[in-house]
């Protein structure tokens, strides 16, 4: 018979081996297991779709498991730098995005200038400088892009032909003047208002600023959004506010949000991201499915295309990361010409151009087209610097007054300039 | 003073020795007892409260070492109208709920101490909203009061009346954050206040009545404060947690329109998790510890006198 000492020493030795086991076999699993911090569309784009898991014969030929750890987008990003400034991390590839990032966590990341060195993403020279850049600092590449996402314009045909409208709308004020036109109560009671904008960051509002020749913070951090031509931008969007084409809930719309309002038929027309067309139209959840077309945004005010925002998404490789190695063989598999254009088929805005001259891409993807020639004209939202994420703040702030009414457009945006000013690199 | 050394004197010294004995042993013994509480208080409590103090005094962000920046960071919080603005929306939405909650709370607990049918059912139903997580609780709200297709807003159009005008006006957002957040935690307040309600002695109440005493009397002159050790803890507790009052503005606007809603936990959520500044994440932190602080001692003093005045 055990002694009541003999029955807690076998206890404590229990507890003990269950609270260590689980850790001794994570250790001896974490080896072969990549994590990876990024937003959902990164994981469906690398492993769901018409291309298939991506990364299936990388896992088979490295013998490695990919934890994939997915979050909203500001979300993402936080943790990322989480996870990249403790002394030891857990992630081995985090995505970042260009209006998040800034010259200040260039320290947390490999320089991957010297893997590149190493060994090479093959025609890496093909992926667009102009995205390099958005996460190059001081000369450092701290991540590798691996989406863009650009805005078209994206309506429903029902609706259109509902209201005698038979093409998408070719200049800004049209646009305008038809988003006016397609405001209107349904038959079964449903208002649908005829644009619909998340105003959670500046991105979408930025499209309709920039095809009235104006912007927010030009490339060479000067803060323009006080001049005219941006104003009568702003102008534009308080007068769609106030007369309700724009819905009244507007300034607390996120982009989930304007996915509903698509889906649900309560929106006849939106600026979002391309590959928005397969959410738009998803039979699962759309009471529109293959009703809602995309197509580049209208020309600007100048008669020319209008610079359709455009955000890039890269991979970064965390200086305390545990597996760099393997990071990097992922990040340049992932990387590769080919596996570029399998994820454009899972729904992914690719970062080689050439991924749109693909005879499958053309096939499967109705907007391929119309995306490639916005994207030849397309700007980041901002450029990246410390503060970018307040400064937008700031912005989308002072453009809730003008639309509220407690400040006249001008006011406001003059605002928003004495506000950001202080806030940019010297 | 020579009394108690000629009692100690009179005393066996064994029987002195064993008195001395067990003192000390009886204090080593409630540190002993004492010591796990309070090294988790440390550990989870001082310990960080010291860091926060620490990185206020700093200008931090990822990946870049601590810079002392000695008071720069209170200077620009209390510089920034935006921080003033989060205070003040924290004032008003934190006095409305902890007062109407404790008047709602006290109404129903008095409601339910005397013969009411089906009382039990009606403790559960008003006890359920504790039991909703408070993200969902919140969502569900928000749901129901959507313009133009939320419940609340259909109902209201069909009756012919205004839309609520919570996603535009900063008073409407903050109103609605707040009956959710009473409406949530209700329960709370409710069940301390029965709980004390229900340890009036009876006797006292019926002395009084044949005395003459009015209903009215016997409530302000016994009941309240036979419970108002109950009612300060209350008060005191739902003060500190509505001060940290977040997910209900984050929810349904994120302190917008234009940051007009914002209350203090949103103002140092976007310091931390947005700008990345985390001392004046952590100077904003510290501010809302002292302002807890200063609102919880008067309550804490009151509390302390009456618990003396019954020991």
């Amino acid at each position: 018979m055990k002694s009541r000492r003999d029955v807690l020493k076998a206890l404590s030795g229990a507890v003990a081996a269950a609270i260590a086991g689980p850790f001794a076999a994570g250790r001896a699993w974490a080896a072969d297991r990549l994590t990876i911090i990024g937003h959902a569309v990164h994981k469906a784009a690398a492993t769901t779709g018409a291309g298939g898991d991506v990364t299936a014969a990388w896992r088979t030929k490295q013998g490695a498991d990919i934890e994939w750890l997915t979050f909203g987008v500001e979300a993402a990003n936080e943790r990322a730098f989480k996870e990249a400034s403790l002394a030891e991390g857990s992630a081995d590839i985090v995505f970042i995005l260009d209006r998040y990032t800034g010259p200040q966590f260039a320290g947390l990341f490999e320089d991957l200038r010297t893997w590149q060195a190493k060994d090479p993403i093959p025609e890496f020279a093909e992926i667009p400088a102009g995205m390099v850049a958005a996460h190059t600092f001081g000369g450092k590449i701290t991540a590798i892009p691996f989406r863009h996402a650009t805005h078209g314009l994206h309506y429903n045909t029902e609706f259109f032909a509902e209201r005698g409208v038979t093409a998408p709308p070719k200049t800004v004020e049209e646009t305008l003047a038809l988003a006016e036109k397609l405001t209107f109560k349904r038959a079964d009671g449903v208002q649908v208002y005829g644009l619909v904008m998340n105003f959670d960051d500046p991105a979408t509002p930025i499209d309709w600023i920039r095809g009235f020749g104006g912007d927010f913070i030009t490339s060479d951090y000067k803060v323009v959004i006080d001049q005219p031509a941006a104003v009568r931008g702003v102008t534009a969007l308080v007068d769609l506010y106030k007369k309700g084409v724009l819905p009244k809930n507007s300034m607390n719309l996120k982009t989930e949000d304007v996915t509903t309002f698509m889906q649900q038929g309560r929106a006849a027309m939106t600026n979002n991201p391309f590959n928005r067309y397969l959410n738009y139209n998803d039979p699962k959840a759309s009471k529109y499915p293959g009703k809602i077309a995309v197509v580049a945004l209208p020309t600007a005010v100048d008669g020319k295309p209008m610079p359709a925002k455009t955000s890039v998404w890269a991979m970064a490789i965390p200086r305390n990361g545990r597996n760099k190695e393997k990071a990097w063989s992922l990040v340049k598999y992932l990387s590769q010409p080919e596996n570029t254009i399998a994820e454009t088929l899972n729904g992914n805005g690719p970062v080689r151009p050439s991924a749109y001259e693909d005879a499958k891409v053309k096939a499967l993807i109705p907007y391929a087209a119309a995306e490639k020639q916005a994207l030849a004209s397309a700007r980041l939202v901002v450029p990246g610097f410390a503060n970018s994420a307040k400064s937008m703040d700031i912005f989308i702030e002072e453009l809730g007054n003008a639309m509220l009414g407690t400040k006249d457009p001008q006011t406001a945006m003059n605002d928003v300039k004495k506000r950001v000013q202080p806030l940019l690199p010297t | 003073m020579a009394a108690p050394a000629a009692t100690a004197e009179a005393l066996p010294v064994n029987r002195r020795a064993r008195r001395v004995g067990d003192r000390r042993t009886v204090r080593a013994l409630h540190y002993a007892m004492l010591s796990p509480t309070l090294a988790l208080l440390l550990a989870f409590l001082v310990l960080p409260a010291i860091y926060v103090a620490w990185l206020s005094v700093n200008s931090s962000t990822y990946g870049q070492d601590a810079r002392f920046v000695g008071t720069a960071n209170y200077a620009q919080l209390f510089a920034d109208p935006i921080f003033w603005r989060a205070f003040w929306n924290t004032f008003f939405v934190v006095n409305g709920i902890v007062y109407v909650e404790l008047l709602l709370g006290l109404g129903l607990a008095l409601l339910l101490s005397g013969p009411v049918p089906a009382k039990a059912v009606i403790i559960a139903v008003i006890l359920a909203p504790y039991a909703i997580t408070e993200s969902s609780g919140i969502v569900m709200w928000r749901y129901l009061v959507e313009p133009d297709v939320g419940m609340v807003s259909y109902a209201l159009g069909r009756l012919g009346l205004p839309q609520l005008d919570w996603s535009t006006s900063p008073a409407q957002t903050l109103l609605l954050a707040s009956t959710i957040a009473i409406w949530h935690h209700l329960p709370f307040t409710f069940l301390i206040l029965y709980a004390a309600l229900t340890t009036v002695p009876k006797d006292i109440l019926e002395a009084s009545e044949i005395d003459g005493a009015s209903r009215w009397q016997q409530f302000r002159l016994i009941t309240l404060r036979l419970i108002m050790p109950a009612i300060l803890i209350a008060v005191l507790f739902r003060y500190i947690f509505a001060i940290r009052t977040f997910a209900e503005v984050w929810l349904l606007t994120e302190g917008g329109p234009a940051r007009l809603s914002e209350v203090l936990a949103i103002y140092l959520y976007r310091e931390m998790f947005k700008y990345h500044q985390f001392g004046m994440a952590s100077a904003t932190g510290c501010f809302m510890l002292v302002m807890s602080l200063l609102i919880a001692l008067p309550y804490l003093r009151r509390m302390y006198r009456e618990t003396l005045r019954h020991a």
